[in-house]
């Protein structure tokens, strides 16, 4: 090899490497911390976090991660849809959102968090309080972006469609969503993220299965390695969620120049 | 216009008047009184707990460990965010570790937190550093990439130092969105808190131990005292206290910024 390739080569590998650098580093600074601890149930190395993994995986997480995924599953789907109803019914009749506005605010800044000792209180410690925080924490973000999506949809497209003898249902379904997605689909980003820390949140304390319920259980037996195992693979999978609805968002508006911001 | 909103205002003054009936009748009618909270009963609980000062404690000490883990978030972030921002290997290097971190749920903590350092509220207080920390490293990085290139150029071609240009270029036209950030930072650690105290309340339930903060005492009220009213009451103030930290941000900013438009 030259050494033109070889400076080319290491040019385009170098981004590469300095991203592989940061984790590496990270790993090593982990792993001198925890040997120089020398106790695993206060810091486990990474060779024990991931030999708790590789068992983890053997079977017994995937019940925590389904039981987790089901929660998200019931609490978002009826958190996004209370929130577009909410905000198309809003946008739609006057009345209606001179009443809901001002209870949206009055409960928008009483986190979901706030919620779980009387979820716990309704539901006892059960599914029923993750399901619940993460459907109430689901709705506020969608809400406020689709009304506000809604309300910025270019007047003179609706005039132009109304002029076209366009009844005001089509109006709604063929103008006024399709040009408020974009807002809907980063209300159902922002959703998503609420949603799973709520789901964490309402899990550790409050819920009898799932991936929180199941990091309290293995600290009763300070299996600290478990408990360091479950928390990555928290982190996976939440990166791997939000990964998907912006992949989602990119596939669906394609024809807009995406937004890097948040 | 004036007469029309001052004729909305008693509708909504009638309205919730009624409402507030509606719901202190058909929590007494079916005597469900210990299982529901009322309007009345609230009303008592929250007279009682700001009597005894019980509110004002907890409160203090929640909002002690949120002004600790906000100041730790902003001088940790801050810093490695405009690191980020100025210098591309750094940004590369690092993004992948502040991304996967990032990533977790900091409520996810708690156990190791309490293992780490107690159940005294220094758990609680790792949780809020946490949560504060990324936004304000993604806000720094974000708003220390997009200065204006040519106010760069200008300064280096001036003369100025790489630290000159830090503190006097790169560090005030990133102000704006360093506000964002520290709204959004507030945020979040306000709530983290309270999950936070709520986790460490349940692991020590009971005990008679004295109470260290709002999740704590809500812990309380729900195991010990049983008392739906109060837990109610608390809940309004957990979303009082962050609607009023909100609000105060948005009049600092505008008293502080008053050139930047909002966000």
């Amino acid at each position: 090899m030259s050494a033109a390739s070889v400076r080319k080569l290491a040019f385009t590998l170098r981004p590469a490497l300095e991203g592989a650098l940061g984790i590496i580093g990270f790993v090593l600074l982990w792993w001198f911390t925890s040997s120089a601890l020398k106790n695993p149930s206060l810091l486990p190395s990474p060779r024990l976090v991931y030999l708790a993994l590789k068992g983890l995986f053997a079977g017994e997480i995937f019940a925590d991660i389904l039981a987790s995924l089901v929660h998200l599953g019931i609490g978002y789907v009826i958190g996004v849809l209370a929130g577009l109803g909410l905000a198309i019914l809003a946008a739609r009749f006057r009345a209606f959102s001179e009443f809901i506005e001002p209870v949206v605010e009055v409960f928008r800044p009483i986190s979901a968090i706030a919620w779980i000792p009387i979820a716990i209180l309704l539901f006892g410690v059960s599914a029923g309080v993750p399901i619940f925080l993460i459907a109430y924490a689901a709705t506020f973000p969608i809400f406020v972006s689709t009304l506000d999506g809604i309300r910025r949809v270019d007047a003179s497209l609706i005039n132009a469609a109304r002029a076209l003898g366009a009844s005001s249902n089509l109006v709604t379904t063929h103008v006024v969503l399709p040009g408020a997605m974009p807002y809907v689909l980063t209300g159902a980003r922002l959703s998503l993220g609420v949603a799973w820390m709520a789901m964490v949140a309402g899990e550790l304390v409050g819920s009898d299965t799932g991936l929180g319920f199941r990091i309290m259980w293995y600290q009763e037996f300070f299996a600290m390695d478990r408990v360091m195992a479950i928390i990555l693979v928290i982190g996976v999978l939440g990166f791997v969620a939000d990964a998907a609805i912006r992949s989602l968002q990119r596939r669906l508006l394609h024809w807009q120049p995406t937004d890097s911001s948040s | 216009m004036k007469s029309t909103r001052s004729k909305r205002l008693v509708i909504w003054i009638v309205g919730i008047v009624i409402l507030l009936a509606v719901w202190e009748a058909t929590v007494r009618g079916g005597n469900q009184m210990t299982a529901w909270p009322y309007p009345s009963g609230i009303f008592a609980a929250a007279v009682a707990l700001l009597a005894d000062g019980t509110i004002f404690a907890a409160l203090g000490g929640s909002l002690q460990r949120v002004v600790i883990g906000f100041a730790f978030g902003a001088l940790v972030g801050i810093p490695i965010g405009i690191a980020m921002g100025v210098m591309e290997p750094f940004n590369r290097a690092l993004r992948p570790v502040t991304e996967s971190l990032r990533a977790i749920a900091p409520i996810a903590w708690i156990p190791l937190a309490i293992l780490w350092l107690g159940v005294k509220g220094n758990a609680a207080l790792f949780v809020v550093a946490y949560s504060a920390v990324f936004p304000f490293i993604v806000n720094a990085a974000d708003a220390a990439r997009s200065v204006d290139r040519n106010h760069l150029r200008a300064a280096r071609s001036l003369g100025a130092s790489r630290w000159l240009i830090l503190r006097s270029v790169v560090f005030p036209s990133a102000l704006p969105q360093l506000f964002t950030a520290a709204r959004i930072a507030m945020a979040i650690a306000w709530s983290s808190i309270i999950a936070a105290e709520l986790a460490v309340g349940i692991k020590i339930a009971g005990g008679g131990r004295s109470v260290a903060g709002m999740g704590q005492l809500m812990v309380e009220t729900l195991y010990v005292k049983r008392d739906v009213n109060a837990l109610v009451f608390g809940m309004l103030v957990i979303g009082a206290v962050s609607f009023l930290i909100d609000a105060g941000q948005r009049r600092a900013r505008e008293k502080l910024l008053p050139w930047s438009q909002k966000s």
